[in-house]
């Protein structure tokens, strides 16, 4: 077959291709090798071969990933209790009580008595954040928003579905999630869609959608709103390691975008703008 | 249930019966949230080595749940370094004990270290047909592979690991991680003319 090296070498030259293919040849190899490829139709054969299977290997995903209910069993054996929502973790529940009792021992018995007011662990749990329309479990979230991007990122693959084309990326949503969420496509101002991902916030699974900014990503999470929901019109903003995240609720959704793109305000507008028109 | 809802004496009780339900210190707590941080980001990496290396679905979470315990009872042996190595690591050795117990055969299964040759597909050259391979035919090219060969691939051309972490995680010198990808390579190019000339893909 023409798919062999040249013989009499002993194999050498097919391994050198091998290196060369995996950019693990050091300099005086990939010299050598690229002079004899010039002279050995058959090696610069078996080199063009074995690129084109590379390319295809690289185009096709072959990448296997748990399902849904396997990865939440997966991470239950982690004993990560699946994103426990912050109110069930021992420690900050014990902290928010303390709070509580100190919020009504100042407060008075007055005040006391209509515990549990819904404002009142707010403010409990985090005091900082009193003067803004925060909910209490923001913090927490923000944190799993962030660190859902940067899980994505590090692991090289930020999607689950790859695809430029909302219309794909939709459906393959509707069939995980219990929820339909607007895809919105933002090629046009720049940010193309680069797919979607499932991820875990909040204790359930939630869509994330990955835009391309110039050279970064950008995640923007999705999910029904709840008792999450943001009163006003503003994108809530805050940041963390670097990273900006933008916060809003617009189409009975809660919407969260997350970058260390200096356009993510652009693509929060853009988004924001088509989804009024929807 | 949000606290919110729950009247405070309540809340309280509810949490002590929570604690005595899981007893944790917090020493262990942090140990577990240290070992969530190290393993969560490899979790995909994880199973997708052990999907490859099992090629069945509940086999993989089965592999990857018993590497997970493994790895969480040898967490303080780990020294920091890189992660997923040491998960990928466990992985396929909870695979191959596994695999001891219940798949011995697929050990001893042969390999052949020589390239298989066949006929050149003719018309028009190799490249073109390996270059139009789709995932399905990849996919099963892959799966047909021998194990030394498959796990090499697999962490060279899906997890994209240079030479240096795969001969770690296999256990074998660098220059056989080399050897075992160009027989691989041969192996999978073999595959992917035959069956796809074949079965007249295009």
């Amino acid at each position: 077959m023409s798919a062999l090296s040249c013989t009499g070498d002993g194999g050498q030259r097919e391994l050198q291709i091998t290196a060369y293919l995996d950019g693990e040849l050091d300099l005086a190899g990939v010299l050598d090798l690229e002079r004899h490829l010039e002279e050995c139709p058959r090696c610069a054969e078996l080199l063009a071969a074995q690129r084109a299977m590379q390319q295809a290997i690289g185009a096709a995903d072959l990448r296997f990933r748990p399902t849904l209910p396997q990865a939440r069993r997966l991470r239950r054996t982690l004993g990560a209790p699946p994103a426990e929502p912050w109110w069930r973790q021992p420690q900050l529940r014990s902290i928010a009580a303390l709070l509580l009792l100190a919020v009504g021992a100042l407060a008075g018995w007055g005040a006391g008595r209509r515990w549990p007011a819904p404002a009142a662990p707010r403010t409990s749990a985090s005091p900082q954040t009193q003067a803004t329309p925060e909910t209490p479990a923001t913090p927490a979230i923000a944190e799993q928003v962030l660190a859902s991007h940067l899980r994505a990122q590090l692991s090289g693959h930020p999607e689950d579905v790859v695809s430029t084309d909302r219309h794909t990326v939709k459906p393959w949503f509707a069939g995980h999630l219990d929820y339909s969420l607007p895809v919105i496509d933002l090629a046009a101002q720049g940010f193309p869609l680069r797919g979607g991902r499932l991820d875990y916030v909040g204790g359930r699974p939630v869509a994330a959608l990955v835009y391309q900014a110039g050279n970064h990503l950008v995640s923007v999470l999705v999910w029904p709103a709840g008792r999450d929901a943001v009163p006003g019109s503003a994108a809530a903003a805050s940041s963390s390691r670097g990273f900006k995240l933008r916060r809003w609720s617009q189409a009975g959704m809660t919407w969260w975008a997350v970058s260390d793109a200096d356009s993510l305000d652009d693509l929060v507008r853009g988004l924001r703008a088509q989804l009024s028109q929807r | 249930m949000p606290a919110t809802t729950i009247p405070f004496p309540l809340f309280r009780f509810k949490e002590a019966a929570a604690a005595r339900e899981m007893p944790r210190d917090r020493e262990e707590d942090r140990r577990r949230s240290r070992f969530e941080a190290v393993v969560l980001p490899h979790l995909d990496a994880a199973y997708n080595l052990a999907r490859w290396l099992t090629r069945h679905d509940e086999e993989a979470e089965d592999v990857v749940q018993t590497a997970c315990l493994r790895a969480l009872r040898f967490f303080d042996g780990f020294q920091g370094g890189n992660a997923r190595s040491w998960l990928l690591t466990i992985v396929r050795n909870t695979f191959y004990s596994w695999v001891a117990q219940h798949r011995e055969r697929e050990l001893d299964a042969p390999f052949d270290e020589e390239i298989h040759t066949v006929e050149s597909a003719g018309g028009g050259p190799e490249a073109e047909l390996l270059r139009r391979a789709d995932a399905e035919l990849l996919r099963q090219g892959f799966a047909a592979l021998p194990l030394p060969f498959r796990e090499v691939m697999v962490l060279r051309e899906i997890e994209g690991l240079p030479y240096k972490e795969i001969a770690a995680i296999a256990g074998i010198p660098i220059g056989t991680v080399m050897s075992r990808l160009a027989r691989a390579r041969g192996h999978l190019q073999s595959y992917l003319i035959a069956n796809g000339a074949a079965g007249g893909r295009s």
